[in-house]
């Protein structure tokens, strides 16, 4: 039975749905291969959705047309703005997510996709003509054909699961079998391969738990949705639960260390400083008087908690014996143990911006497997993997997001440009413009570029348009209205700043701290002429246009100097330069920019290792081979 | 990939017992094997040896030299270097210099050796600046205050600042990035503490920017004065030569004559002007033109009045225009047993010094006050501390000292700590663009025209 697509993907993870539906909404022929249909969008980890920089990047996959923001959405049983005592451009949206009810959403955002075909088998192999990937073998030997392969393999490839001193066991998540051909057929292609390792905490039975010894944490009340272009139902919502560890769980964790398979040197791999197991944790700050731990519902119609803050590789017992140390587990039943996996990457340095692998034309790489962790991470590597492999099937231009365009534009050229030593992670300060980076602007930032790529529906180009008309409108209506001492002055004094003498535009007292934008709309009711502009906004306008026109000063600013950048980026730097022979550039940067190979002057200047006199010394290289060759710089 | 091997002269134009041509790049060393065919390798490392330089076609002795060979990198460029020193005077070294281009070698654009030093990483922007003004030093203090640039005393100052600022900026992410940590995030307001103490310290490295930018001019001193006075007199004890002609009759100087001299080591511009009055010659009247105009523009006016004559109302008017520090010079002291002159209706003056160009009295009280004058803030604390004396740094410093002092400022308005953080990086930027850490290319093309061909 052998079949002939436009888009092969590999995998049913985050990254291979999202990379899957962009292909598909692209409108190529696109099949989603991946060894059980029931487990697409499967959490492997924590059922949470967003947190700072990555609540940002999962409305950037939402703005692109991704699925990540609806099955969120449709699937969240709390929801938590982090950051909101800081300002509203490192707002961080997050979400509890019912574990089940995830994927069963993601599911149903893929069904309405027509050019998407599931197939549930595991690819043992890659089909390859000429240096070029032609399509996909699965383990039964059926071979799928097609003119790009986008490969989303998660935590799987040659996965190894580790609790206490026990001998690793081959799985690719617990209970799941790993990829083994594959990563022995994409190692013989010739690829670098490193080894990362990561791990996930024990789970509880919630009846187990004293609540009256640990601190109730609800939700937001208000509904701020992941979703811009199309509202889900969103479920019943449920409390977290936060407790303190201390020296107890530190004695337990410390008395055992030597039974951990990430301290007793069982796992070579190399963790995520970010997300520390407990191991660590009590290693690394001995002096910390105590951790903090959440108890998170894992869904709505289970008791099981997930305990956030306690990731760890120690047998069983071991965690048994810790947890109870923890005040309100103190007869806590443990119902899944925490362990560690290890698994395959490929440095990502092998790619292009586009994800497409600089060595193997049509085959492209998204996810866990180039060195990432977390689901928005994933999402987003497979929102643009998906699209660039549809774009090449098509034989058009790839898209690639800047670094002033969108985290995930920040995420992939980290990960071309500088590489990773540890599982990466976004943080709002990998972004040199993080201003411009916002959960409220993801919309304005990437709606239109989704929309000429053909990544949003006709139903969802209308619902962009008309958001972004409002967004215009009630800009204007900031900068045209004057408004009146009589109308504004107590809600001046009421957010603690000067009443005026006359009329001023309503955009200068939005710039004001603490003046609200929705309390200088209702002031300005009495302007006949205008009418109430509030009326009808769609949810999150007023927010993004307050935000913008609050720190429009600086965010100009920002934008400048993401010009400067541009420009400087502008310079190209061929492919095949002979790096190695530019004697005047030190050693290291040799090697590092011959590895690497920066499509631009920016790009090389961001590689760890090139100093700024390598980077003149560059520059100098250039411009002679290009003065060699007659052409201008 | 070629870079190629470049050649000049080393030394100043002008005789003197010997020269030095210095030969740089990848060939160095084959240059010097074709120069000296009785060399039948290259020698050691930094041991000179004494050759016959011949012509490279016709082998023809040109000169006997020492040749010492520099192994990259441990060289000045950082590449291969053999310095030949020669014979001096006109011919020696541009034979051998031509010889060196015979064999192989390129002549060296201006600045092109200490160029290639900072791209090759062996001195920072600054110090490759210092060095030119090694060079150019006339007054000790300008050269004690390049000498530690050169040291990277500036350097190491700017580095430092630049590292506070990452601190800060790393303080501020953790108080962003990690909401839910278990340790607590800095303070904001220990955040803005930090960031003031940086203000401080670029405004201390500020303050020394006025009087180290006179110390690479030199402070404007303008003689000014009646005719007659022994302006020109004074002006020439302390050149210590007979710079301006000196004559009895009034009106002698016409043009502003300027020197440079050091006093106590500070460089100053002395400045000889025509006497003040009103005047019918066309001439006369042009070089009092050109004397006002200085006396505009001067750091220090020195204003003459000979002890035996009374004070004038021209004087007085005269001196109501000047804007500069005055110091009252009672000249020609020697012909008078007069008192002091009450100088109280003179305005406020900087000093009043009772001097003779004839007998030298007061001479020395003028070497003192002038440096306390024009380098107050300098006089003492010379080499201690780094001075600002070029444009370039100074204006980037401000532009940082700027930047941080806003994200203080917000910080401390309540604005969020995202919003304060876009000052962080602008005032990195500059902070590094003096070092030359992100180099722009034009920063560069201007640093490096300063230089002359050699260096
Ligand atoms: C134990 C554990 C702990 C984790 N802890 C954290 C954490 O603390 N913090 C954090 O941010 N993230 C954590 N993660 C990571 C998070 O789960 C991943 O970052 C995210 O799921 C990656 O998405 P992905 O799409 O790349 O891969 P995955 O979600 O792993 O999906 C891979 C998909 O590929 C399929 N597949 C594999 N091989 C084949 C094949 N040969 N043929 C067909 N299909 C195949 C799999 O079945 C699966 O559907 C953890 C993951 C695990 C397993
Ligand atoms: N005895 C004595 N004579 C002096 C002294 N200084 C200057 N003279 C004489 O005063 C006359 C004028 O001296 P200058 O130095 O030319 O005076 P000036 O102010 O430059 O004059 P102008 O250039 O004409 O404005 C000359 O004859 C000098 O010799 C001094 O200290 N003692
Ligand atoms: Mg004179």
């Amino acid at each position: 039975m052998d079949a002939r697509y436009d888009v092969i993907v590999v995998g049913g993870g985050h990254a291979g749905a999202e990379a899957a539906a962009a292909s598909a909404r692209a409108g190529v022929r696109t099949v989603l291969i991946t060894p059980d249909l029931s487990r697409i969008g499967q959490m492997s980890c924590n059922p949470a959705i967003g947190g700072i920089a990555k609540g940002v990047v999962a409305r950037e996959v939402d703005a692109l047309g991704g699925v990540m923001g609806r099955a969120t959405d449709a699937s969240r049983i709390q929801f938590r703005m982090l950051n909101r005592s800081k300002g509203p451009a490192v707002w961080g949206p997050r979400a509890q997510c019912d574990r089940n009810l995830y994927p069963v959403a993601v599911r149903c955002v893929l069904d309405e996709l027509e050019s998407l075909d599931l197939f549930q088998e595991m690819v043992s192999d890659l089909v390859l003509e000429g240096g070029r990937v032609t399509g996909v073998r699965t383990r039964g030997g059926i071979t799928f054909y097609g003119t790009a392969v986008v490969v989303t393999a998660g935590t799987f490839l040659r996965g190894r699961i580790y609790m206490g001193q026990e001998a690793g066991a081959g799985a690719g998540r617990a209970g799941e079998a790993p990829s083994i051909a594959l990563a022995e057929g994409l190692e013989s292609l010739g690829l670098e391969m490193a080894r990362f390792k990561t791990g996930t905490p024990p789970r509880i039975d919630g009846r187990s738990v004293d609540f009256s010894r640990v601190e109730r944490q609800d939700g937001d009340d208000q509904v701020i949705r992941f979703a811009a272009y199309t509202e889900e139902i969103i479920p019943a919502q449920r409390p977290c639960w936060v407790t303190w560890a201390s020296d107890g769980l530190k004695k337990v964790v410390s008395d055992n260390l030597e039974k951990s398979a990430l301290h007793g040197g069982e796992i070579s791999g190399r963790g995520p400083r970010y997300c520390p197991s407990i191991e660590d944790k009590v290693v690394r700050f001995p002096n910390a008087p105590r951790h903090q731990v959440f108890l998170e519902p894992e869904g709505l119609h289970t008791t099981e908690l997930y305990v956030n803050g306690l990731s760890t590789s120690l047998p069983a017992d071991v965690q048994r014996d810790f947890l109870q140390t923890v005040p309100g587990l103190e007869n806590v039943v443990m119902t899944k143990a925490g362990y560690a996996i290890e698994y395959d990457y490929f440095p990502p340095h092998q790619l292009r911006h586009s994800l497409e692998l600089k060595e193997i034309s049509g085959l492209f790489f998204a996810g866990q497997i180039n060195g990432t962790t977390g689901y928005e991470e994933a999402a987003g590597q497979g929102v643009i993997a998906g699209i660039n492999a549809a774009l090449k099937a098509k034989g058009e231009d790839p898209l690639i997001l800047r670094r002033d365009q969108a985290y995930i534009g920040v995420l992939i050229d980290d990960l071309v440009t500088r590489g990773v030593d540890e599982p990466y992670r976004l943080f709002t300060s990998r972004a040199e413009f993080r201003l411009l980076l916002r959960q409220d602007n993801a919309i304005r930032r990437l709606g239109l570029l989704a929309r000429d790529v053909g990544l949003l529906t006709e139903k969802q180009a209308l619902v962009l348009k008309d958001r972004l008309d409002q967004e215009n409108k009630l800009t204007a209506w900031f900068h045209d209205t004057k408004l009146a001492p009589n109308d504004v002055d107590p809600l001046l004094v009421e957010a603690g700043s000067g009443p005026i003498s006359g009329p001023v535009r309503a955009v200068e007292l939005l710039r004001r701290p603490r003046v609200q934008a929705a309390d200088l709309l209702s002031a300005g009711r009495s302007d006949s002429d205008i009418g109430n502009p509030q009326e009808g906004l769609r949810a999150g306008v007023l927010r993004a246009v307050e935000v913008e026109l609050k720190y429009e000063g600086y965010v100009g600013r920002e934008r400048e100097r993401a010009a400067r950048l541009e420009e400087q980026s502008k310079l190209l730097l061929d492919h095949d330069l002979p790096y190695l022979e530019f004697e005047t550039l030190s050693y290291e940067a040799r090697e590092k920019l011959a590895r690497i190979r920066p499509e631009t002057f920016a790009q090389a200047a961001r590689v760890p290792g090139v100093s700024p006199a390598d980077l003149q010394n560059l520059l100098l290289e250039v411009r002679r081979t290009r003065a060699r060759e007659g052409r201008s710089l | 990939m070629d870079v190629d091997t470049i050649a000049a002269i080393s030394t100043g134009p002008g005789v003197g017992a010997i020269a030095m041509v210095r030969v740089s790049g990848p060939e160095a060393g084959e240059v010097l094997l074709q120069l000296a065919p009785a060399l039948d390798e290259i020698p050691a490392p930094r041991m000179a040896r004494v050759i016959d330089v011949c012509e490279p076609d016709d082998g023809e002795v040109i000169d006997r030299a020492v040749a010492t060979y520099y192994r990259k990198p441990e060289s000045y460029t950082g590449e291969d270097v053999v310095e030949l020193t020669c014979h001096g005077g006109v011919m020696a070294p541009r034979l051998v210099l031509s010889a060196c281009l015979a064999a192989g070698a390129r002549q060296a654009e201006a600045g092109e050796f200490t160029k290639r030093a900072y791209l090759r990483g062996k001195l920072d922007l600054i110090q490759a600046e210092a060095v030119s003004d090694l060079i150019d030093a006339r007054s000790r203090a300008f050269h004690r205050a390049a000498l530690r640039h050169m040291e990277r005393g500036l350097s190491a100052r700017i580095t430092g600042l630049r590292e506070s600022l990452v601190h800060l900026e790393s303080l501020l992410v953790h108080h962003i990035d990690f909401p839910e940590e278990d340790e607590p995030p800095v303070a904001l307001n220990v955040i803005a503490e930090e960031a003031k103490r940086v203000v401080q310290e670029l405004d201390a490295l500020l303050a020394t920017a006025p009087e180290g930018e006179l110390l690479r001019e030199g402070a404007l001193t303008v003689f000014a004065g009646r005719p007659n006075a022994g302006k020109s007199s004074v002006f020439n004890a302390l050149l210590g030569e007979e710079r301006a002609i000196v004559t009895e009759e009034p009106g002698t100087t016409r043009d502003a004559l300027e020197e440079t001299v050091q006093l106590s080591g500070f460089p100053f511009r002395l400045v000889d002007t025509a006497g003040l009055r009103e005047s019918e010659g066309r001439v006369e009247q042009l070089g009092i033109e050109v004397a006002l105009r200085y006396l505009k523009g001067a750091d220090i006016v020195l204003f003459c009045i000979p002890a035996p004559e009374e004070t004038s109302e021209e004087d007085r008017s005269f001196l109501e225009k000047i804007t500069a520090p005055v110091v009252l010079l009672e000249t020609k002291v020697d012909l008078t047993d007069g008192p002091e002159r009450d100088t109280t209706e003179l305005g406020g003056l900087a000093g009043a010094i009772r001097v003779s160009a004839s007998s030298g009295q007061g001479l020395d009280q003028i070497r003192q006050l002038l440096p306390e004058l024009a380098y107050s803030g300098l006089v003492g604390s010379l080499g201690d501390q780094p001075i600002l004396t070029r444009q370039r740094h100074i204006r980037a410093l401000k532009i940082a000292r700027s930047e941080v002092e806003l994200f203080r400022s917000s910080l401390k308005d309540g604005l969020p700590a995202e919003i304060a953080s876009t000052h962080l990086r602008p005032a990195e930027t500059a902070l590094e663009e003096v070092l030359g850490v992100i180099t722009v290319d034009d920063v560069l093309d201007v640093v490096f025209r300063e230089f002359c061909v050699g260096k």
